[in-house]
């Protein structure tokens, strides 16, 4: 399997404060790459990394054929603006806390930017919209506005906003953490399918159970670092104690 | 945020230079021959300058001499009307070329313009109410309160004669002062005394004796530049006197030739408005009608639509992280709302045009009010931006909107709902202080009611009139935010 993904050295300062010190990861097309660690880790940085909503000082993100050198981005700024531009097309992004444009419908939040960004012809964008709207399990749902649907449906919405734009890799930034607990499953389940129709993921999570089940590589972030790396196993069977204090107090408490 | 402000800045520019370019295209073609000449005059101060009521016409003595000499020179004469304050400055920065409203010469004008020979001759008199008996001489105004305007010759001899001097816009307000007991005399010309006490018919003020011995001079006052104008209008007014025309102008407002000395001592005045109370508010609402649909509301909505682009700009720039974009943005917030609105108009009209940038009244109106709206309006739509969270200008970054389309798409929309209610306050202060452009030359409703008060001495109904107009289009804005309101606040949590 091909690298689709490649984090190489990536530093991140806000303020006086390293909160990224070096972070290096690959993932192959199509595989699952779950990102754990306590608050304030960087994991969350490190997911915006990757699409630039975040700046970092230094190091490489590329996904597909899009690449960024932080420490050496193009010196012109339109050519800089350009290869911001090409990253981003190459992800979607589910947020924490969903962020659906609430003066939109669900289908009008999932045709905005493939209409209005990429484009496309808007019957063949709304039908796409319907399909994926099925995919997450809220068809018929598409006049409907946000503020209408639950927490779970709102962010099944988010997902299938970010897919709308056919990117070639998911980002999901703690995609369940904001929901109620009764909420939690069929926004995994969505995710669970994904992961099964070989979709390429970075998630950001403290759903540990979930993570085992359906990551290829997990990566235990500390204090900027990447402080253990492996596959699920690393989730069972942690070599660093500081991989397993934190596994044990996050599984205590879930 | 990122900004790139390229393409809406240069749109406002373009927009800037078209409003420029057309006042300055409108002073290019003033050189041009036949020779038009702009005579700047009152218009409310009758029997001098006045509008007809019958005919709406300018009228008077000095509007007729002016004609005629206007004829005898081979002028075009065009005239503009504006408060007596208002004609120096405009005479000074070129809008007009000569002042017709009963300028009398002293010193301190000598110095400053240049004077026809005088063709009136007049002496003052001191108005007291009618109750009032120890007021007869100028020396008895020593420590008293008089009703002056302020660049008039009388509103000095008042301050000379040792009086505390209250400055009101003209005639007619004065003497609405002394009657209400608020100034004890006022000093003005005795034939525009006469005029107001033969139209009004009040009882309630009285010629209480004459401002001195002095025979006042009143002329054509001219800039210092144009020594040809004023060569011009002496020929013809000697020839106007030789052939016996300014005595007939002045017989027929006077009844005497007050064009001579010592010819105002046998003035009788026949009054200039002789309509009831109810013809002047019906001769008025409708033309009030006019200015408020001729001028109140498009300046309103022009200074609106391009206030709120204004605010839009700064707002962004304030939000920007160019931190020269932010000082800009700061400074020209802090300027707006911390300067009078009446110091900025008059800045923009009278001040600009001493350098040569001669705006057209309308313009000059609409560039201030604009300004005026995008200081205070910046503010609310910087807060409104604000206050839609910052996640959803993530989302259409991650969706791949620049910034211009995700402000346009998705900030401004919610953003709106908020910004609603304090930007149709703004709104309505617009309104009202558009009555403000009836002070430089802009016939909007207030200049109407103003130009017919002073006319009929009617204050009470007129300006009622003008509240009551003013309160209707205001009502019917709020009467239109609520639905706006509610179409925007749909569906949002």
């Amino acid at each position: 399997m091909s690298t689709l993904i490649e984090v190489r050295g990536l530093e991140k300062s806000f303020g006086e404060q390293l909160v990224l010190k070096g972070v290096d990861f690959t993932a192959a097309a199509g595989t699952v790459t779950v990102l754990l660690g306590p608050s304030g880790s960087g994991k969350t940085t490190v997911l915006r990394s990757m699409n630039v909503l975040e700046t970092p000082e230094s190091g490489l993100v590329r996904i597909s054929d899009a690449s960024i050198d932080f420490g050496d981005p193009p010196a012109d700024k339109s050519a800089y603006r350009r290869a911001v531009r090409a990253l981003r097309a190459r992800s979607g992004m589910v947020f924490q806390s969903h962020n659906l444009f609430p003066h939109k419908t669900v289908l009008g939040n999932l045709i905005e930017g493939p209409v209005q960004v990429q484009k496309r012809d808007p019957e063949e964008a709304a039908a796409a919209a319907r399909e994926l709207l099925a995919q997450v399990g809220l068809a018929g749902r598409e006049d409907a506005y946000p503020s209408q649907l639950s927490g779970g449906q709102q962010q099944r919405v988010g997902i299938a906003r970010a897919l709308a734009l056919k990117p070639e890799v998911l980002l999901l930034d703690e995609p369940t953490s904001a929901l109620d607990p009764e909420l939690v499953g069929e926004v995994l389940a969505v995710i669970r399918d994904l992961a099964a129709e070989n979709w390429t993921l970075v998630i950001v999570t403290h759903e540990v159970r979930f993570a085992r089940d359906v990551a290829d590589q997990a990566l235990f972030l500390d204090g900027g670092v990447v402080a253990e790396r492996g596959g699920a196993e690393v989730l069972t069977d942690p070599r660093e104690e500081r991989t397993q204090r934190f596994l044990s107090r996050v599984l205590d408490a879930g | 945020m990122r900004v790139h402000l390229t393409r809406p800045m240069l749109l406002l520019a373009l927009l800037w230079v078209v409003l420029l370019g057309s006042a300055a295209q409108a002073s290019a073609a003033d050189d041009a021959a036949p020779q038009v000449v702009r005579v700047g005059t009152e218009g409310t101060y009758p029997p001098f300058t006045y509008r007809d009521p019958k005919t709406d016409e300018l009228a008077g003595f000095d509007i007729d001499v002016m004609k005629a000499v206007g004829e005898e020179a081979g002028w075009q004469v065009e005239f503009v009307e504006a408060p007596f304050d208002s004609l120096f400055p405009a005479l000074d920065s070129k809008r007009i070329d000569v002042i017709a409203n009963q300028v009398t010469i002293n010193p301190d004008r000598e110095a400053r313009y240049l004077f026809s020979t005088p063709y009136t001759f007049s002496h003052g008199v001191i108005v007291t109410a009618k109750e009032t008996d120890d007021i007869t001489t100028l020396a008895d105004l020593d420590g008293r309160t008089t009703a002056q305007t302020a660049s008039s010759n009388w509103a000095e001899v008042a301050r000379d004669a040792g009086a505390d001097v209250k400055y009101v816009q003209d005639f007619g307000p004065g003497v609405e002062l002394l009657t209400q007991g608020r100034v004890d005399a006022i000093v003005n010309d005795n034939i525009a005394v006469l005029d107001y006490l033969a139209t009004s018919g009040t009882k309630d003020v009285k010629i209480a004796g004459d401002a001195g011995d002095e025979v006042l001079e009143q002329a054509l006052a001219f800039r210092q530049g144009d020594p040809e104008l004023q060569q011009q209008a002496d020929e013809a007014l000697k020839a106007l006197a030789d052939d016996g025309t300014l005595a007939k102008i002045s017989k027929r407002y006077f009844d005497a030739d007050v064009t001579v000395k010592e010819g105002s001592k046998d003035v009788k005045v026949k009054g200039s408005d002789a309509r009831t109370r109810w013809e002047v508010i019906k001769d008025t609402a409708p033309k009030m009608l006019g200015g408020l649909i001729e001028g109140t509301i498009p300046l309103t909505i022009v200074s609106f639509v391009i206030g709120l682009a204004l605010a839009v700009l700064a707002a962004l720039a304030r939000l920007s992280s160019i931190r020269p974009l932010d000082w800009i943005a700061r400074a020209f917030i802090s300027v707006i709302r911390g300067t009078p609105l009446l110091v900025q108009l008059f800045l923009i009209f009278y001040g600009l045009g001493q350098i040569g940038i001669k705006l057209d009244p309308y313009v000059a109106a609409a560039i201030a009010f604009s300004l005026n709206v995008g200081g205070y309006a910046a503010e609310i739509v910087r807060a409104s931006v604000l206050s839609v969270p910052r996640g959803q200008y993530e989302a259409a970054t991650v969706v791949g909107m620049e910034y211009w389309q995700s402000m346009r798409r998705i900030v401004f929309p919610q953003a709106a709902r908020i910004a609603v209610p304090p930007l149709s306050n703004t709104l309505l202060s617009l309104i009202k202080d558009t009555s403000l452009a009836s002070l430089i030359l802009v016939p909007e409703l207030f200049h109407e009611a103003n130009i017919a008060a002073a006319l009929s001495t009617e204050f009470l109904p007129l300006y009622a009139l003008a509240a009551l107009y003013y309160w209707v289009v205001c009502y019917l804005v709020t009467l239109a935010q609520a639905p706006l309101e509610r179409r925007l606040s749909r569906h949002m949590a």
